[in-house]
């Protein structure tokens, strides 16, 4: 099958830290992967280095077969496009403006636009400024930016996008993230060890920079692996998978 | 929203340009005078003179905290505030000062524009060191820095004005205070007005990175934008326009801050519309400016260019600081 990203031996130093500490893994096409971790477990510098963001000291990445380092600033913009923990929009763009800034490398489609819009469910609101919408549609609108900028068929990264929105809206981000990861590839950060198990394929595990498990969501994503990764129990509550609570006293 | 905005700023400008043409001190045989209505050759000529001048240091004011505010992400940003006029002013100055203790005139316009472009260019990158955080850019920290650079340049532009002779003094002087020549060189118009279309362009053909400069780092990143080489372009345009600017006027304030702002507000947000927008808005605050002056006698003469935009200015900071945002 064709691996859609992959990474070999991937190190990130910060000065003496070691943020990720020789990660390797490939995913197919089709793949819709949680990448899961507690706080300061290199999730974020992991997906900053596969977007090419961060240049690994060590190790490789591999998009599509291509090497990542070796693409153009423009076609690694039409082969992965990122929405990053906090996405800014700093000038009064309305929601349609800010997801054609997704074109800027691809060339200017109003399909496209419309269409992302459409998928995240904010046509009726595209022509509102970004500034009078509220935290979850401004996260659906960086959604939709990304999904504009490099349509079917690629890679899309997504650090924290379900953090602070309410269900309806993981609900309908879910949807999003599936249907787009049925043609390429989807990489998400999630706390929600529960919520990941719910609705990946497949996943990531990292703990301290380094890789504890990667490969089909059912099978890496199970209460003695997270417990290890996040230096405390986890278990299975209501088909749910959840951090193990304190007896109530 | 767009066109209407443009013809908004169309008229602002043509009005102020009027009143100024119509009104103002003519030569009388050597003596100046007062004069309303229909002007004579020479006076059209002298306060000709002025409003383009106005409108070309307004036009590369405008593009400068514009180019200044991308370059930062900071709302804020804009020469003046930055202390990057200071800078620059410290660099005329100082070739002011060795021209006129040198004796060589050819250190004219050229000279001042060198100097001019050199103090900035050095003020703002030491004001981009000074407000860089370990997460950036901190557009508190960079406007503090911005000031207190912009002050001691401010104070080394007064050590240099005490220690000249009194003829030049005055001159420095009044040329801190923002003047505009009625007589100008016509290589240094043609240069002011050369710089201003030049790096008008340059941001022109940067307007759609421009746009995905507002998002965030990231998300410009890996839009495809080469977000190092257009921090380099907007430093340079930003410096040179705002060099070229002080060398001609003296450091005008807050024109740079208020014109990208009132842009924003009357033709959106896209810099394909916000260059042009900004550098008409820059042009027609300060020929407006340089209208309003005519007006205000302080006895001895007309009050100085820059005290107006800094009184017209120095509110519209304050209440952009409390919005803290791009359309304010």
């Amino acid at each position: 099958m064709e691996r859609m990203i992959a990474a070999t031996g991937l190190c990130v130093r910060f000065g003496a830290t070691k943020a990720l500490d020789d990660v390797g893994f490939a995913f197919p096409r089709g793949a819709l992967v949680a990448v899961v971790g507690p706080n300061a477990s290199g999730k974020s510098t992991l997906m900053r280095t596969l977007a090419g963001l961060v240049e690994p000291d060590e190790g490789s990445v591999e998009v599509m077969g291509l090497p990542l380092a070796r693409l153009s600033i423009e076609s690694r913009a039409q082969a992965i496009a990122m929405v990053p923990q906090r996405p800014e929009v700093l000038a009064p763009f309305t929601a349609r403006e800010v997801v054609a800034l997704g074109r800027y490398a691809a060339g200017p489609s109003s399909a496209a636009v419309a269409a992302a819009l459409d998928a995240v469910g904010l046509a009726a609101r595209a022509d509102v400024g970004c500034h009078a919408l509220s935290g979850g549609e401004r996260q659906r609108v960086a959604v939709a930016r990304a999904l504009a900028q490099v349509g079917e068929g690629s890679v899309l990264i997504l650090d924290e996008p379900m953090a602070g929105v309410d269900p309806a809206e993981v609900a309908r981000m879910v949807q999003v993230l599936r249907d787009r990861a049925k043609t390429g590839a989807v990489l998400v950060t999630l706390h929600d060890a529960g919520l990941a198990r719910a609705f990946a394929t497949h996943a990531l595990v990292l703990s301290r920079g380094r890789l504890v498990a990667a490969g089909d969501a059912s099978e890496t994503l199970t209460p003695e692996i997270l417990s290890s990764a996040y230096g405390h129990p986890m278990e299975i509550r209501g088909g749910w998978i959840a951090p193990r609570l304190p007896p109530q006293r | 929203m767009t066109a209407r905005g443009f013809a908004i700023l169309t008229i602002v400008l043509l009005v102020a340009a009027a009143v100024r043409l119509s009104f103002g001190p003519a030569s009388d045989g050597g003596a100046l005078r007062m004069s309303f209505g229909v002007p004579s050759v020479e006076a059209l000529g002298l306060r000709g003179s002025a409003v383009i001048g106005a409108a070309f240091v307004g036009a590369a004011l405008g593009l400068a905290g514009l180019a200044l505010q991308v370059l930062l992400r900071n709302p804020l940003a804009e020469p003046f505030i930055l202390g990057v006029s200071s800078g620059a002013g410290f660099g005329v100055a100082l070739v002011l000062a060795a021209g006129y203790l040198l004796a060589i005139p050819a250190m004219r316009f050229g000279g001042e524009a060198g100097g001019a472009v050199v103090g900035a260019v050095v003020t703002l990158a030491v004001v981009l060191s000074l407000g860089r955080s370990r997460e950036g850019h901190d557009p508190t920290r960079l406007v503090l820095s911005g000031v207190i650079v912009g002050a001691i340049f401010a104070s080394a532009t007064m050590l240099v004005e005490q220690m000249v002779p009194h003829g030049l003094r005055g001159d420095l002087l009044s040329w801190m205070a923002g003047r505009l020549p009625e007589i100008p060189p016509r290589e240094s118009l043609g240069l002011l007005a050369a710089a201003t279309v030049l790096c008008g362009l340059v941001l022109a053909r940067d307007a759609r990175a421009m746009d995905v400069a507002c998002l965030s780092e990231d998300e410009a990143r890996t839009s495809g934008v080469d977000m190092a080489r257009l921090r380099r372009r907007l430093f340079l345009v930003s410096g040179v326009l705002a060099a070229i600017a002080v060398a001609y006027a003296g450091p005008i304030g807050f024109v740079g801050l208020v014109a990208p702002h009132a842009a924003r507000r009357l033709v959106g947000a896209s810099h394909r519309v916000v260059v042009p927008a900004s550098a008409l808005g820059g042009a027609a605050l300060l020929v407006l400016a340089e209208s309003t002056r005519q007006f205000i006698d302080v006895g001895t003469g007309r009050l100085a260019i820059g005290v107006i935009t800094a009184l017209a200015g120095g509110p519209a900071f304050l209440w952009i600081l409390r919005r803290s945002r791009w359309n304010a």
